[in-house]
């Protein structure tokens, strides 16, 4: 079984995993992307399984596309990672499989942001549906921030123009990123806001801690990144007083942050589920 | 580990890239902060260009 590695931009998460790959006497190589080309006509193809791992999102997508196109498995596949990479997609998927998950409306224009935040109610949150790491994402606390957020989004930028919003929901200073690798949990951090920041993103500085969770949990997770289609995923999850939300799933999950204070090798069982797959 | 020493075409610095690199890692110069992404070339060469910048579809 051949594995790849195809990323855009090298990180230690891919350095793990290929550092794993030749402790378990595993066939990888290593490709950049951005240095490659792709024949989209030929059906053939070096790896049988691909870990795709770019950090741009759109380039991921359609290097999952080529790679299946040419007759490897890639994990994550094409089709987990447009759910995954863009949040109306996700939050549609959770919510018509039941999971719970903030309330959350889309808007096409200004206007109808409005329209949708008022029906929300304040304090409501702003974010980018395709992004990550927290980034442009707003908590606004009354109608007159909400107008000044939505009045900075550019005109000329389609996706800028497609406006999803959330109920703010109210949890501790902390929430839940389980790392699922197949049906099974990898690990599961606290991810705690740093001083001065509502967001709770390692990217932002946020800490991380091991996480408890009761079994109901861990299968509410699991079935989250079930209805995504499965692979190597970043669910992440707020308390609340009613129980456990799902609120993103992410596609192509970064996990130094979560490595760092859980034990057990999330690179190895990555590694482990990505040859499992191949010979599905 | 060995390293080898690359000009920083920034501020004429010395970026160290380990012998080891592997094509695509980002590696910085400690005399300005300029970030570059390495390149190997077909002979094992090992050149510098300057890093993306960070993209709005970036992320997880």
């Amino acid at each position: 079984m051949r594995l790849t590695i195809a990323y855009d931009r090298l990180r230690l998460e891919e350095k793990l995993l290929l550092e794993e790959a030749k402790a378990m006497n595993v066939e990888a190589s290593m490709e950049d992307v951005k240095t490659a080309s792709f024949d989209l006509t030929a059906a053939e193809c070096r790896s049988d399984v691909v870990l795709q791992r770019c950090i741009s999102h759109v380039r991921g997508l359609h290097v999952a596309a080529a790679y299946e196109g040419m007759g490897a498995r890639v994990v994550n596949s094409s089709e987990v990672t447009r759910l995954c990479g863009d949040k109306m997609l996700a939050t549609i998927a959770l919510a018509r499989e039941g999971i719970p998950t903030p309330r959350t409306r889309i808007a096409f224009s200004a206007e109808g942001a409005m329209q949708a935040l008022d029906g929300l109610g304040y304090p409501a949150v702003i974010k980018p549906v395709i992004g990550s790491w927290g980034r442009l994402v707003a908590k606004v606390r009354d109608r007159d921030e909400a107008q000044t957020v939505i009045e900075s989004r550019r005109a000329e930028d389609p996706y800028d123009q497609l406006f999803y919003v959330q109920e703010y929901v109210r949890r501790p200073p902390r929430d839940v990123r389980v790392i699922v690798v197949g049906d099974r949990i990898a690990a599961a951090i606290y991810r705690y806001q740093p001083d001065g920041d509502w967001r709770t993103n390692v990217a932002r500085g946020g800490k991380a801690e091991p996480a408890k969770m009761s079994g109901e949990e861990q299968e509410l997770v699991l079935k989250a990144a079930r209805v995504v289609g499965g692979g190597v995923l970043g669910v992440d999850a707020m308390e609340t007083e009613k129980g456990m939300v799902v609120h993103e799933v992410n596609g192509t999950v970064e996990f130094k942050g979560a490595a760092s204070v859980t034990p057990g090798s999330i690179p190895k069982e990555i590694i482990r589920y990505a040859m499992e797959t191949a010979k599905r | 580990m060995k390293k080898v020493e690359v000009e920083c075409e920034q501020c004429g610095g010395q970026v160290q890239v380990p012998k080891d690199v592997i094509a695509g890692e980002i590696v910085g110069c400690k005399d300005c902060g300029s970030e570059y992404e390495v390149v190997i070339g077909a002979q094992g060469t090992i050149e510098l260009k300057s890093a993306e910048q960070v993209g709005e579809d970036w992320g997880e």
